[in-house]
């Protein structure tokens, strides 16, 4: 039997990541060249005005080659700011891979971890395999008490309400099926923060295999975190209404 | 079947068990019936508050801090900016 042949298109919507895009691009490079994987990068930028796509532009220029397979980094930009849903659903037009990573550009997701979450996936052929903060040997850094509870107490919150069976609800860094993502954001309608969780809490109920491997989250070392008490109103709104939706 | 139709339903079922027994419809000891049941709700949602309770606090208490993957971490960022800089890519 032929050995299948994977590729691995990561989908990275971007808003003024001028200074995170090189970085995560040269991790993410670094380590499927290591890994001996089939890979590309598609950025989705929601027209930054603080000139990433003219960092994409050199990115395309230093990593595509010509010929088969070269095109490593597309850039697929759009006119505004548009959500991030609608960011996964354009960038998905331009998949040419089998599988599908959902991350952020801030390297507080490390692309260590996707060989190890490649490796699991392939253990039972699962549908989904996310990256989890609470289990494991996962962790954060530069999260001090107060951070610590309110993320604790979110995810304690939405497992209580929606019991969705994996550890971290709130995670965003995840590997698909492409088949799967593109079934699982059709049926997904939140906005914002809600939306990574409603994207897993649906799959679960859709019957999807869903893995777990501890990851660590490094907190953002360029630019600054967006978390006020209007978000947790709202992130309560989207756990409620998950429940009564899903 | 939502997770709030799930919840509903459970409670739905729960509350009537409770009102049986509550109203003295069932057959249930003396000092179970007097001493037990009227109170067993405020109980129960005093020990799931405990219990909801302890399970963050266990969680902050064990959630891990990872300061060598932050200092990994800016060593590969040294690393990548002179790579990047090599191949004309803008990094600051």
């Amino acid at each position: 039997m032929a050995a299948q042949k994977h590729k691995y298109s990561i989908l990275l919507p971007t808003y003024n990541e001028r200074r995170n895009l090189p970085i995560i691009t040269y991790l993410l490079e670094q380590t499927f060249s290591q890994a001996g994987l089939d890979w590309e990068l598609i950025i989705v930028d929601d027209g930054s005005p603080d000139g990433t796509q003219t960092i994409a532009n050199q990115l395309i220029k230093a990593y595509n080659t010509r010929g088969a397979g070269g095109e490593r980094i597309k850039l697929k930009p759009r006119a505004g700011k548009l959500g991030l849903g609608t960011a996964y659903v354009h960038g998905l037009q331009f998949v040419t891979g089998d599988f599908v990573v959902i991350m952020d550009a801030d390297f507080s997701h490390h692309p260590k971890f996707l060989p190890i979450m490649i490796e699991k996936q392939k253990e039972a052929d699962y549908d989904i395999v996310t990256g989890t903060r609470y289990a494991g040997d996962g962790g954060v850094f530069g999260w001090d008490l107060k951070r610590k509870l309110v993320s604790r107490g979110a995810n304690l919150v939405a497992d209580t309400v929606l019991r969705p069976g994996v550890s971290d609800l709130t995670g965003s860094f995840r590997l698909y099926k492409r088949a799967v993502l593109e079934k699982v954001i059709k049926a997904t309608e939140s906005k914002g923060y809600s939306f990574q969780m409603e994207m897993m809490v649906r799959a679960k109920a859709m019957g999807f295999k869903v893995a777990e491997v501890p990851i660590t989250f490094v907190d953002r070392l360029y630019g600054e975190s967006k978390l006020g008490g209007e978000e947790i109103a709202e992130y309560l709104k989207g756990v409620f209404g998950l429940w009564y939706k899903v | 079947m939502t997770r709030a139709q799930q919840t509903l339903s459970i409670g739905l079922l729960l509350s009537s068990m409770y009102m049986v027994a509550f109203l003295g419809l069932a057959p249930i000891p003396e000092t179970l019936q007097n001493d037990l049941i009227p109170v067993l709700p405020f109980w129960a949602i005093v020990t799931f508050g405990a219990y909801l309770l302890a399970k963050l606090g266990y969680g902050v208490l064990t959630f891990n801090d990872v300061p060598q993957a932050h200092q990994e971490l800016v060593k590969q960022i040294e690393q990548a900016r002179v790579e990047l800089k090599k191949k004309g890519v803008e990094v600051d």
